[in-house]
């Protein structure tokens, strides 16, 4: 045993580092125009959003001059009964999509991924077609397909709708993921004794976790936000906030909705940074961006 | 050579699990999707009747209706108004795209989470934001005006208006897969490049936007697509002159109860897309073939 | 200091249930067709009992293919995998007493090392105390005790490779099933994993299959080799045989060098291409004008010392190749045919060149190494 070991010694030793390459050499000059565009950019892209988070705090009703610090939008906005009730639903909403979406989700990636039938090809462009369609386009079916049924807009109508959407995305999310995985790992619990189900339970989706985790904050981000669909699908009443929002934008000022839109903005944050997190806490190796195509 | 003909094959021990699992997500979106579809294509052929509810017809009236000229006039706007968006899009992305990829360095991941960030805010508050700081009472406005521009300048309720707001929304679409292909980029094709031609420009325009094209054809659907559909910019941005086509359907289905007229709107705006996904497949499927050979 | 006796002692040697069968595995008429493609034809194989049995060929010849099918991850198309007497051919992989060593090693990567061994005896609800002892043993045996708690990831390959070695011997199989499990490794981590891989299929008695496609991992480990190609088996035998006595050309080929030699048989040899004789003597089985062709491996030539019963041709030098401990001297003995010869340096270094490119030199085997006829 003797030379194994002196072989993996001699192997672990550091080598010495090759003679630097900097990565990227040889481009060391900047583009001043791309970078000038890249700020200016930024600050157009901020430039709203600054401008609600600070009206939030404004002290007076005017959307156009800062007068000084207040906490009066908020306090209405939580004394706001109908807010308040707006919120929850769409907290509701969302969580119920989520859930419906990625437990589906789940499963048809596994499905398209491994099996070897017809349905497969079918199941992807079925899968596929939500993610090009304009939201308007779904929404409108949508609603004709509740109308057509006889169901009236209403909370489950829009759960419906909106779970119906999210498949698509939880999908094609960790549809990348299950094909990264290494079927020898599977089969290795198998050959130790596993059954099918057992060596999936314990061992595949345990690898999936951080994966399905961030498809579901991600998914419930997204829902929570989402205007279009919901207004298609939604009934008069509970609202979700999002419907709520654009009511209160078309038909009058209403300064609350700085507050509103400063507290989603960091609800929203919050649960991102979360979703970006989740794989490095679980000690997954590489990119955190992964998510999104790099 | 093919399975010997002398032995007969083995009943096969098929892994029929996965094919299952296939079952409920097929299932719902054929019930939930293709259906809702199917339903508001058969809808198109529909008549209102006097009550204003809608009936299932037989009639080419909607069809027809999409092409009288005020409704026509709308599709070739939010057409104009989506070509617009798309391309002021990808002048933008690709200078920001191109610098946070090449000279990002450490700081890459998070110039990348700071660009999607905002796209997690609402759409509608941050179109909100902006309908706010364009409107004619802003301070933005009073110190144009101080500056001696025109009081008749409006940047609201324009056709330049909505387009901005189109750009704002889906920008980052355009911005992130432009940058995906950057970032795997071999840069020494870049370097070859200036080696070769000289300019920065000109190797920008030779080597480096085809090298990234797939990344540019992803980005122009993603933003041309959704575009096409979008009423929010119209309505918070723009005049009773910039409507879109999301706009016509909107009023179809919530003010002038005009259902099978809105479903027949909203075909067309299927159809129109479908024939330019077809000629995006096309090309990246082109593309594809020539990267092949 | 583990000391080889010790280890023996506390590993209790395999006697699988039903060993009065003499093989370990068979496989009868075994076929695997993927649609027009047949990977794996009509294979038949017997494998002993605790033999060190290795599976070799190219890429694409169906070693990796009978392999899984013998682990139950393929299902042949046609034909019979038995284990110790019992059909096992519909048996999933669970439900068969076969381990294996996955090419990619496939451990779990979730799971502790202590836990990635131990996961084969949690599935057959092993006892916590024998568990622990024999993970234990496991662990000691490939020299990974201090790093039970660690997870693969802090692990080199050659300590993975060694992690997925104890987590399919630790269930005690009757039959252990390695899919080129040193590829991954380089070469010095190589050679040294071929030696404790024999002396660990030594003391613990169980049957290894093993695939690879390099021949001197196969010559120096196994017992019994099985030449593969195109999803045939081209000879089954010891390495000695398969090296000195090739059935085909194929074997022939692969195994090592061979120089091959064609032409039309003559009845007392064989005319070269240029009308170039060599007197092989009578060959079996030829009749005159056939085609014939016979191989010699190159360190079976002589240059010097030659006696009148070898074999003999001329050969003009075309190149020397130095190799440290031996030297190759490549010859041309006819127009378009090559020789080469591997002589060992007893005497010569390099700046001693026995002769020069151009020089003719006699060259001569004996009868007796001559591979042929080959087909």
């Amino acid at each position: 045993m003797t030379t194994l070991v002196a072989a993996e010694r001699e192997l672990a030793a550091p080598q010495a580092p090759p003679a630097g390459r900097r990565k990227g050499s040889g481009m060391n000059r900047k583009p001043r125009f791309a970078i000038a565009v890249t700020v200016a950019f930024f600050v157009l892209l901020y430039l709203p959003i600054f401008a609600v988070v600070l009206f939030s705090f404004n002290t007076k009703k005017s959307l156009t001059v800062f007068e000084g610090w207040s906490l009066r939008w908020y306090q209405a906005f939580f004394n706001d009964a109908e807010l308040t009730e707006s919120l929850q639903t769409s907290l509701v909403v969302a969580a119920a999509a989520m859930v419906g979406s990625v437990v589906i989700g789940v499963l048809l990636a596994f499905g398209l991924v491994r099996a070897r039938s017809r349905l497969g090809g079918a199941a992807n462009v079925i899968m596929l077609i939500p993610l090009i369609t304009p939201e308007i386009v779904t929404g409108v079916a949508s609603l004709m397909l509740f109308k057509g049924v006889g169901l009236q807009p209403s909370l489950t109508t829009l759960m419906l709708a909106q779970t119906t959407f999210s498949i698509s995305y939880v999908t094609v999310i960790l549809r990348a993921r299950v094909a990264e995985l290494n079927p020898e790992v599977e089969q290795a619990a198998m050959d130790l004794g596993a059954t099918r189900f057992q060596a999936l339970r314990l061992v595949t989706l345990p690898v999936m976790w951080p994966a399905i985790m961030s498809a579901a904050i991600l998914i419930f981000t997204i829902v929570f936000d989402d205007f279009v669909l919901a207004f298609f699908t939604s009934g008069v009443d509970p609202q979700p906030l999002s419907v709520r929002i654009y009511s209160a934008i078309r038909f009058g000022i209403q300064p609350s909705i700085n507050a509103v839109g400063t507290l989603m903005l960091v609800g929203s944050l919050v649960l991102i940074a979360i979703a970006l997190l989740i794989p490095r806490l679980f000690g997954r190796r590489g990119n955190s961006f992964d998510l999104f195509g790099g | 050579m093919t399975h010997p003909e002398s032995l007969p094959p083995r009943p096969a021990r098929k892994e029929r699990l996965w094919t299952w699992m296939l079952v409920p997500g097929t299932a719902w979106m054929s019930v939930f999707f293709v259906s809702a579809l199917l339903l508001l294509i058969a809808l198109s052929f529909g008549t209102t009747d006097a009550l204003g509810n809608p009936r299932f017809g037989g009639t080419l009236d909607n069809v027809i209706g999409v092409f009288t000229p005020t409704y026509l006039r709308v599709i070739i706007r939010s057409l104009m108004y989506a070509v617009a968006a798309s391309v002021i899009c990808l002048v933008i992305a690709y200078p920001v795209a191109y610098a946070i990829a090449r000279h990002g360095g450490r700081y890459k991941n998070a110039l990348v989470a700071l660009l999607v960030v905002p796209f997690f805010a609402n759409y509608l508050v941050r179109m909100y934001g902006w309908q706010t700081l364009l409107s004619d009472e802003s301070m933005l406005m009073t110190w144009l005006r101080h500056l001696g521009v025109s009081a008749n300048f409006h940047i609201l309720d324009t056709g330049a208006a909505v387009i901005g707001g189109l750009v704002y929304g889906y920008v980052v679409f355009m911005i992130l897969p432009i940058y995906a292909s950057l970032e795997r980029m071999d840069g020494a094709l870049i370097e070859a490049g200036r080696d070769l031609y000289g300019s920065s420009l000109r190797t920008f325009f030779t080597v480096t936007v085809p090298a990234s094209r797939a990344g540019a054809y992803a980005g122009l659907a993603l933003v041309f697509l959704p575009a096409m559909g979008d009423f929010i910019s119209s309505q918070l941005l723009g005049g009773p002159d910039n409507l879109m086509v999301g706009n016509l359907i909107q009023e179809k289905f919530f003010a002038g109860q005009n259902w099978p007229l809105g479903a027949a709107l909203t075909m067309a705006l299927m159809v129109l897309l479908l024939i330019c996904m077809f000629a995006y497949l096309r090309q990246t499927a082109r593309d594809a073939k020539e990267a092949r050979r | 200091m583990i000391t080889e006796t010790a280890v023996a002692e506390r590993i209790t040697v395999i006697d699988p249930a039903g060993a009065t069968s003499a093989c370990a595995v068979s496989l009868r008429r075994v076929t695997k067709s993927y649609g027009e493609r047949t990977a794996v034809r009509e294979l038949n194989l017997d494998i002993a009992s605790g033999e060190f049995f290795s599976l070799l060929g190219p890429s694409g010849c169906g070693k990796t293919t009978t392999l899984r099918m013998v682990g139950g991850f393929v299902d042949p198309s046609y034909g019979e995998v038995s284990l110790h007497g019992k059909d096992v051919t519909d048996l999933p992989p669970n439900r068969r007493d076969v381990n294996t060593v996955f090419q990619s090693y496939a451990l779990f990567d979730h799971l502790s090392v202590w836990e990635n061994v131990a996961f084969g005896l949690r599935r057959r609800r092993v006892g916590k105390t024998e568990m622990t002892r024999r993970v234990g043993e496991m662990l000691e045996l490939v020299q990974l005790t201090g790093r039970d708690k660690d997870k693969p990831s802090a692990l080199s390959g050659g300590q993975r490779q060694r992690v997925a070695l104890a987590r399919a011997l630790v269930n005690r199989p009757s039959v252990l099933l390695l899919d080129e499990p040193l590829a991954a490794l380089d070469l010095k981590l190589r050679k040294a994993m071929q030696v404790e891989l024999k002396r660990i299929q030594r003391e613990v008695g169980i049957t290894f299959v093993f695939v690879t496609h390099d021949q001197d991992e196969a010559l120096t480990m196994s017992d019994r080799i099985a030449v593969m190609s195109e999803g045939k088996v081209h000879q089954c035998g010891t390495p000695e045989d398969i090296y000195e006595r090739p059935a085909t050309r194929f074997v022939a080929e692969f195994i090592g060098t061979a120089n091959l030699m064609s032409g039309s048989y003559t009845g007392t040899g064989i005319e070269l291409p240029g009308g170039v004789p060599l007197y092989t003597g009578r060959l079996d089985g030829c009749s005159i004008g056939d085609e014939v062709a016979i191989a010699v491996r190159p360190e079976k030539m002589w240059l010097s010392d030659l006696t009148p019963e070898m074999v003999q041709t001329d050969g003009i030098l075309k190149a020397t190749v130095y190799g440290g401990a031996t030297t190759t001297y490549l010859f041309e003995i006819a127009p378009g045919v090559e020789v080469s010869v591997l002589e060992q340096n007893l005497h010569s270094a390099r700046t001693e060149e026995r002769w020069a490119d151009g020089e003719r030199v006699r060259i001569g085997w004996h009868a007796k190494h001559s591979l042929a006829p080959l087909t």
